[in-house]
C-alpha cells in the first residue's frame, strides 16, 4: 500500500512537471504535423499506384491512424537513457541512494508519469491532425478500451530498455551509440513506419517475436483492428519481455552499484 | 552521550586500471587509510580535506552508497552499507551541487513528495512542514517554481527538505558552495542553530573556512585518505600554527628589526605586517622590540586566517610520523 502510495505519487510529480515544458511540447506537435502530412502524401501515391483499397488490411484511414500512434509512442518516449547516464557520470546517482527509494523504480515511475503526459498530447493533436487529413476513424468504446490496455506495458517495456542502455555508462565511454541503435531498431522493426503485415512475409513471425513490435506495432494495430484475441496474446509477450529484462537489469543494476565508486568519488 | 557516527580502522581501497590491452596494469589506490573517530550525538563537525582527500569516500561508506574494503562503522547503530534502506529514514543529506528539488515545480511538491517518499504520517508532516516553513522563512517563495528561485532560497528550501523525515544525523557537502555573502551567513545561522537548539547532529564538508569557524565546534582534517588532525575548531585555529599576526603603525619610520622567530609578511613606510612563532620568541619580547623600533601609533595582534590554517595542515602530507609530530606539537603547546 505504501509502496504504491509512494511511487504512484512519484508519476504524478513527474507529469505535473512535465506539464510545465510548453515550448517543447508545440514543436513536438508542429514536428508531428509535418511528418503526419508527408506520410498521407506517401502512402496516397502507393495506395494509388498498387489500385488496392486496402494494403496489410488497411484502409488508406486506418493506415494514417495507424501512423498517427506510431508517431506519438516514438515521439512521447522520454530521454530515460540519457538521463540515466546523466546520473551515473554525474555521480547524482549516490545522491538519490540517500533516500529511501528504490532508484530503478523511481526512474519507471518518473517517466511513466512524464510519457503519459507527452503521449496524451502527442495522439490528442495527432488525432486532431489524421481527422482533419482522412476523417474520423470507427472505432468503438470497447476498440478504445484495447487500444488504451495495450500501452502501459508497452511503456514499461520500452523503460527497461532504455534504462539498461543508460546504465551502460559504468562501463562505456558513451552510451549515445547504442541508444541511437535501440531507437532506430525499434522504429523500423517495431513497425513505426510501415505495418508488419507489409514486410516480406518470411520475417513477419520473426518481427512479431521480437519485443520491439510489442511497444509500437502491437497497441497501434489494435487500435484500428481491434482484437480481443490479438490483446492477450500482446500482452502475454509484453509480460514475458518484461521479465526477462527485468531480470537483467537486476543483474547489470547490482554489479553496477559495486562501481558507483568510480563516478564523483 | 551515545555516539551517533562511529568508525572503526575504516579503509577503502580501489582498483585503477590503467593502459590499454596488454599493457593494461592495476594499481591499488587507497582513498580511506584506517579512519576511526566518534561523533557523540548531537556535536557539529567539519569534515575537511583537499580534493581527492577521501572525504567523498567516507561520507558515501557513511550514507551506505560504498562497501569498505574493511574495518566497520555505525551511524545511529545501522552499519550503512547492510542497512542502506533503513538507515535512510532517519539521516539527511544535502549536496550542495545537486539539487533534490523538482526543478519545475514549487519547494511545496518536493515537501510533498517526500513526505511519501518516508511514509511520513499527514498530520505530523503538515505540523512539521509548518514549523519548516517558519523557521526557514520559506513562505514568499513556497509556491513559486525552483527554477525561478535564487540560490540562496533554493538552498534554505533543499535544507528544510531534508530535516522533514526528523533525520537525527545531518550530511551537508558544499552547501554554501556559490552563495553570496549574505545567504552564506543566513544558512551557517540555520544550521547551527539546529545543531545547538535541536541537538541535530552536523557533518559537515566544506572548502570555506567561514562554514567550518560558524557551523563546526570540532574539525576533523583529512589527507590522503588519513585522518591528520581532530580537534576542536578553535584549538586548531590556537595551537596548531603557534604564531601570531602582528600588524604596527609607526608614526615615524621604525628601524629594522631582525629578530629569529619573526619574519616580515610586509613592510610599507609606517606599516608593517610581522608573524611571530610563538614557539620560538614569545610575543611580548616582540612587542618590545617593536615598541623600541619608533612610535607606535596603533598595534594589534591576530591568529593567522584560518585558511592559512587549513592550508598549511594540507601542506604536511599525511602518514603516521606526521599525526606523531602533530601529537608531540599539540602536547608541547
Amino acid at each position: 500500500m505504501t509502496f504504491w502510495r509512494k511511487y504512484s505519487f512519484v508519476g504524478l510529480i513527474s507529469a505535473r512537471s512535465n506539464l510545465a515544458y510548453f515550448g517543447d511540447v508545440v514543436s513536438r506537435v508542429l514536428f508531428l504535423g509535418v511528418v503526419l502530412y508527408i506520410f498521407l502524401r506517401l502512402w496516397k501515391v502507393t495506395y494509388a499506384e498498387t489500385a488496392v483499397q486496402t494494403l496489410g488490411g488497411l484502409t488508406i484511414t486506418q493506415m494514417l491512424w495507424y501512423l498517427t500512434v506510431t508517431e506519438s509512442i516514438t515521439l512521447s518516449a522520454p530521454r530515460v537513457a540519457q538521463v540515466v547516464d546523466e546520473d551515473v557520470r554525474t555521480g547524482s546517482l549516490a545522491t538519490q541512494l540517500v533516500r529511501p527509494l528504490s532508484y530503478p523504480l523511481y526512474r519507471l515511475w518518473t517517466t511513466l508519469g512524464e510519457r503519459l503526459v507527452r503521449f496524451f498530447m502527442n495522439v490528442s493533436v495527432g488525432s486532431l491532425i489524421a481527422w482533419i487529413l482522412v476523417g474520423a476513424l470507427p472505432v468503438s468504446a470497447v476498440g478504445l478500451l484495447i487500444f488504451v490496455l495495450a500501452l502501459p506495458l508497452a511503456f514499461v517495456l520500452d523503460f527497461w530498455a532504455n534504462f539498461l542502455i543508460g546504465l551502460g555508462a559504468f562501463w562505456l565511454e558513451d552510451t549515445s551509440g547504442l541508444l541511437l541503435l535501440y531507437s532506430r531498431i525499434t522504429m523500423i522493426l517495431g513497425g513505426m513506419l510501415i505495418p508488419l503485415e507489409l514486410f516480406p512475409r518470411a520475417m513477419q513471425p520473426v518481427l512479431r517475436a521480437l519485443p520491439f513490435s510489442s511497444m509500437v506495432y502491437g497497441p497501434a494495430h489494435l487500435l484500428v483492428l481491434p482484437s480481443l484475441n490479438e490483446l492477450i496474446e500482446l500482452v502475454l509477450r509484453q509480460g514475458t519481455a518484461i521479465v526477462v529484462i527485468v531480470l537483467f537489469v537486476g543483474i547489470v543494476y547490482r554489479t553496477a552499484l559495486r562501481r558507483v565508486y568510480a563516478n564523483g568519488g | 552521550m551515545k555516539p551517533a557516527v562511529k568508525l572503526a580502522s575504516l579503509h577503502k581501497t580501489f582498483i585503477l586500471k590503467q593502459g590499454k590491452g596488454f599493457r593494461r596494469t592495476q594499481a591499488e589506490v587507497v582513498a580511506v587509510a584506517d579512519v576511526s573517530f566518534v561523533i557523540p550525538e548531537g556535536q557539529s563537525v567539519a569534515f575537511i580535506g583537499p580534493n581527492g582527500a577521501g572525504k567523498s569516500t567516507t561520507i558515501k561508506m557513511l550514507t551506505g552508497i560504498l562497501h569498505p574494503t574493511a574495518g566497520e562503522a555505525h551511524v545511529l547503530g545501522f552499519t550503512p552499507w547492510r542497512e542502506r534502506s533503513k538507515l535512510a529514514y532517519h539521516i539527511g543529506a544535502v549536496f550542495g551541487q545537486r539539487s533534490q528539488l523538482w526543478y519545475h515545480l514549487p519547494p511545496r511538491d518536493t515537501f510533498e513528495l517526500l513526505a511519501r517518499v518516508y511514509n511520513l504520517d499527514k498530520r505530523d508532516y503538515v505540523k512539521r512542514r509548518d514549523m519548516l516553513i517558519e523557521r526557514f522563512g520559506l513562505s514568499s517563495f513556497l509556491s513559486t517554481q525552483v527554477r525561478k528561485l535564487s540560490l540562496g532560497q533554493r538552498m534554505r528550501a533543499e535544507i528544510a527538505a531534508s530535516l522533514l523525515h526528523r533525520p537525527k544525523v545531518l550530511f551537508l557537502d558544499e552547501p554554501t558552495i556559490g552563495l553570496d555573502v549574505v545567504a552564506r551567513q543566513e544558512l551557517r545561522d540555520l544550521v547551527r542553530e539546529w545543531n545547538r537548539e535541536d541537538g541535530l547532529t552536523v557533518f559537515l564538508t566544506s572548502h570555506d573556512a567561514g562554514d567550518i569557524e560558524s557551523v563546526a565546534r570540532r574539525v576533523i582534517v583529512i589527507n590522503h585518505g588519513r585522518v591528520v588532525l581532530d580537534d576542536k575548531v578553535s584549538t586548531m585555529r590556537r595551537q596548531y600554527l603557534g604564531s601570531k599576526v602582528l600588524s604596527v603603525k609607526f608614526n615615524e619610520l621604525p628601524a629594522r628589526i631582525d629578530i629569529s622567530g619573526v619574519a616580515v609578511l610586509k613592510a610599507s613606510g609606517y606599516a608593517l605586517k610581522l608573524e611571530v612563532d610563538t614557539q620560538v620568541i614569545a610575543i611580548e619580547k616582540v612587542i618590545n622590540v617593536v615598541l623600541k623600533a619608533g612610535p607606535v601609533a596603533d598595534i594589534t595582534i591576530e591568529d593567522p586566517p584560518l585558511e592559512e590554517v587549513i592550508a598549511h595542515i594540507y601542506s604536511q602530507g599525511a602518514g603516521s610520523s606526521f599525526a606523531a609530530d602533530l601529537e608531540e606539537e599539540l602536547n608541547t603547546a
